[in-house]
């Protein structure tokens, strides 16, 4: 699946491309410079139908004779060369490596970082420069997120896995999803969760083997490369289902699988515009499912309410449905959580009977899924 | 000791001082001794200004007894000029007598008190009962030596002892030396600061002082440039008093009113004085010697009151000037920056004044704390009462951000003032601080935003200097890291002396030499 930009070989023919032009600059005099697209809001655009896109139309200058821009100029070459080195020898490392390898002596004075922003911040840059995301270069992000059911693939290893033959949450998801290769998908469907604690509840009561269903585990804001992962599974053509927490923050969490975020916009490959919420939202709370039990909603925090304001003017979130569940919350100042299937459900049994008419319900009625 | 001595008069004298030693600024040993030195030095300089000949100025103290006070002491205070020298038929009057001087003429002179040393000379009478000496001669003539008191009741010198110590002396110059009861210790300070701050504004000078300790001070001058000497003139009649009037009424050699006008005052013309005698009521042809205290009032009134006259002639000011200002500031602080301006002349109370103004900055010149302000009256420094003076509120009222100068208090800033005039505008007896008048706050505003000008010229270039130097820097720093890096991707170092080069020549910047080494080596 990985595409040309990504390859490692395009990867190391732009650095040098770049370190070649500068290099040019120099030799004819001259100061160096290199241009790039920034992620600034005019070179964004949103999407319905598939998401944030990257469509540069304004490009910035990082230029060398500006005591400004030199840091940055000495800054952006020295991390492509890291990278170089890392891809060179098959190796990787993480934000906080990369971090660490400008914390040495020889930067003393110049590149020498006050904290990890400030080379977080340059990774963004290097990706933007080489319009890759970071892990082309080698740069990982953090591999949050399992998956569990009957999905078997190829990893970067080489080797054939089953992702529910792979331990009590699943497969691990890798940093660089797009490596893998998908063997067989014996799954109707792959149903998201945010929270930990309800996914694996529904992996202990066996649903995905009795009802063909893959479960993803988000733990929380879904990583890139679970996101990556999901889109994968979706050209696959499998229906992607996302399962949150009702509350502000979850309204992000879900339209980030589907529509990508502002901030990772130049990324490529990363929403997966097919995927369907399917909960929790405010009509199971006000007349549906949950109708009966909101005494077991949450009040908002102030950050919630905050979230919930600042939602209004998200792009992602301009869609009438997501405004229409966002202003229940500024109305209401209420919140459900997943957990409220613990509060309907004394025994085990009824849990796995609620998950599972939860489920038929809704991926019947958002995907044409039945189980 | 120069001077006209003919034209001395003496007044009620050595008791009346006596008395009010207090306001002659002896009130205590540790004043006395500051005010004793002072005293001697400034007539020192006066004489050997008048000789026209860049002074040098000798002063040795030393301490021969203790004093009957807890911390004082006995001391002899020998002072040595290269003025001209005195006539020895005067050096009893000059010396043996407390006078004022009676010149019924105006001059910008130091005598603070128009009394001369005079005062020293009977403060150490009064507190030791020790003769003074009194050394002089004449280029070409013989040297004198005279031990001398003052019969203070009678207000008479008493030559006790009069010899021949040369036959002839080969450079004019006097020596006063003297005993007295003082303080030198707790004084030390304050006269050190006052020699420093008198060499400030007599660049042209040498002065040298071995203390009682044995130190030797030496104020070195750095010019042979002495400023035109003072011209007298006559007074302006808005600058007058009554007192003033009635004692040239006195000793007038005029016959008439109409020509006594005209002879003792500036900017009056027979058509002047008539206008006035008129005003006033009064017969041109009157005697001045004998007009009533009445008719004498009305002459006052009608003298002080008419408003056409000139202003007064200010050419009989000398002012410093600004280069010799600049230059006694640089030889004694050390600035990296200094700008004097001398602004026109200016009249206050009928006398002309001139205001000098001068700002220094950096070098030598660290930030106090406090407004670092000198400031001088006829060459004299002033020492005390600072926070009254006209020139602090000025000070402390202009808004110096103006001139990309945060606070005088935390920068590296002095601010110097002068005033030049027939008439100092002294707010009091004591004689330590200018008068708030709005006329010489506006003089010293105006010249201190002409020097404040200049400054922020100097400080902006410096500025500007400072960060095309800093970038020069920065650059290099990072170009030798580009290089480096680009040395690893490519297995080439890219050749950046070129473009810093370019870098330098824009700034005018040496490229720093341990950024071109660590360019070349690692």
């Amino acid at each position: 699946m990985a595409t040309e930009a990504e390859s490692v070989e395009e990867i190391k023919r732009r650095i040098m491309e770049i370190a070649e032009r500068v290099t040019e600059a120099i030799e004819r005099g001259e100061f160096p410079s290199i241009r790039y697209p920034p992620n600034s809001k005019g070179n964004i655009e949103f999407r319905e139908d598939v998401g944030y896109i990257f469509r540069p139309k304004t490009f910035s200058e990082i230029e060398g004779d500006r005591v400004k821009s030199v840091k940055t100029l000495a800054g952006v070459l020295y991390g492509l060369a890291k990278a170089l080195d890392h891809l060179e020898n098959g190796l990787t490392m993480t934000k906080r490596d990369f971090y660490y390898l400008h914390k040495v002596e020889r930067l003393k004075g110049t590149l020498f970082p006050e904290d990890q922003r400030e080379t977080d911040a340059r990774i963004v840059l290097m990706e933007l420069i080489l319009g890759a995301p970071r892990e082309a270069f080698s740069i990982t992000s953090d591999p949050r997120g399992w998956i569990y059911g009957d999905i078997e693939l190829v990893d970067m290893t080489g080797r054939t896995i089953r992702a529910d033959r792979v331990g009590e949450m699943g497969y691990s998801v890798p940093p660089r999803p797009e490596n893998i290769k998908f063997k067989r998908i014996g799954v109707k469907a792959v149903v998201a969760v945010e929270k930990v604690g309800p996914a694996k509840n529904m992996i202990e009561l066996g649903i995905p083997e009795e009802y063909n269903l893959a479960i993803a585990i988000l733990k929380g804001q879904a990583s890139r490369s679970m996101r990556r992962f999901l889109r994968m599974l979706s050209d696959e053509g499998v229906p992607i289902a996302i399962l949150t927490d009702f509350s502000p923050w979850s309204l992000r969490i879900a339209a980030t699988v589907v529509y990508n975020s502002i901030s990772s916009a130049h990324i490529p490959y990363l929403a997966a515009p097919e995927a369907r919420f399917i909960g929790i939202m405010a009509e199971d709370v006000e007349t549906g499912f949950f109708k009966d039990y909101q005494f077991a909603l949450e009040p908002l925090t102030q950050a919630d309410l905050k979230a919930a304001m600042d939602n209004v003017h998200l792009p992602n979130l301009q869609h009438p449905f997501w405004q229409r569940e966002n202003e229940w919350f500024l109305k209401n100042k209420k919140k459900a959580e997943l957990e409220i299937f613990k509060a309907m459900s004394p025994s085990a049994k009824e849990l796995k009977e609620l998950f599972v008419s939860y489920l038929r319900e809704k991926l019947e009625d958002r995907l044409g899924v039945s189980i | 000791m120069g001077g006209e001595l003919k034209e001395l008069e003496q007044i009620s004298a050595a008791d009346f001082f006596y008395r009010n030693r207090s306001l002659a600024g002896f009130d205590n040993p540790v004043r006395a001794t500051y005010t004793a030195v002072r005293e001697l030095v400034e007539n020192a300089l006066d004489a050997s200004e008048l000789a026209g000949r860049p002074p040098k100025v000798m002063l040795t103290m030393e301490e021969v007894a203790e004093g009957r006070l807890e911390g004082t002491a006995v001391y002899m205070l020998r002072v040595r000029d290269n003025g001209v020298g005195l006539d020895p038929e005067d050096v009893p009057a000059a010396f043996g007598k407390v006078f004022v001087s009676s010149k019924y003429k105006l001059m910008q002179s130091r005598g603070t008190f128009g009394l001369g040393g005079t005062m020293a000379l009977l403060y150490g009478q009064i507190t030791t009962n020790r003769p003074f000496k009194v050394i002089t001669g004449r280029e070409g003539s013989p040297l004198y030596e005279f031990t001398m008191k003052i019969d203070i009741q009678k207000n008479e010198p008493i030559v006790l002892d009069r010899r021949i110590l040369a036959g002839v002396t080969r450079r004019s110059m006097t020596t006063v030396e003297l005993y007295f009861e003082g303080n030198y210790r707790r004084a030390r300070s304050k006269i050190i600061d006052y020699l420093h701050q008198t060499a400030i504004v007599t660049p042209y000078a040498d002065i040298m002082f071995i203390d009682p300790d044995g130190l030797f001070f030496f104020f070195a001058r750095t010019t042979d440039q002495i400023p035109p000497p003072p011209k007298e003139t006559k007074f302006h009649p808005k600058g007058i008093d009554f007192e003033l009037l009635k004692r040239l009424a006195e000793t007038t050699k005029t016959r008439k009113l109409a020509g006594f006008l005209t002879a003792h005052f500036q900017r009056v013309g027979s058509k002047t004085a008539a206008e006035i005698l008129a005003r006033a009521g009064l017969s041109p042809d009157l005697s001045p010697k004998r007009l009533s205290d009445e008719e004498l009032e009305r002459l006052f009134r009608a003298l002080v009151t008419y408003d056409n006259y000139l202003p007064p002639d200010p050419s009989v000011l000398s002012p410093l000037g600004p280069k010799l200002w600049e230059e006694g500031i640089k030889k004694e602080l050390r600035p990296e920056f200094v700008k004097a301006v001398q602004r026109p002349p200016t009249v206050v109370e009928g006398h002309p004044v001139i205001v000098e103004t001068a700002i220094a900055y950096g070098g030598d010149i660290k930030p106090a704390g406090e407004i670092q302000l000198y400031r001088f009256a006829n060459r004299i420094p002033l020492l005390y009462d600072v926070s009254s003076d006209v020139s602090y509120l000025v000070a402390r009222r202009l808004n110096w951000s103006v001139y990309g100068l945060k606070s005088l208090e935390d920068e590296p800033i002095a601010l110097f003032f002068h005033v030049v005039s027939t008439k100092v505008p002294f707010k009091t007896v004591g004689k330590e601080f200018i008068a708030n008048k709005p006329e010489l706050a506006r003089e010293v505003e105006l010249g201190w935003r002409a020097c404040a000008r200049d400054l922020r010229i100097y400080l902006s270039r410096k500025r500007r200097a400072a960060s095309a130097a800093r970038r020069v820097e920065l650059l290099s720093r990072y170009y030798a890291l580009i290089a480096e890096v680009l040395e690893e991707l490519t297995g080439e170092r890219p050749p950046i002396e070129t473009v810093l080069a370019r870098v330098a020549r824009k700034a005018k910047v040496e490229v720093p030499v341990e950024v071109r080494e660590s360019g070349d080596g690692s």
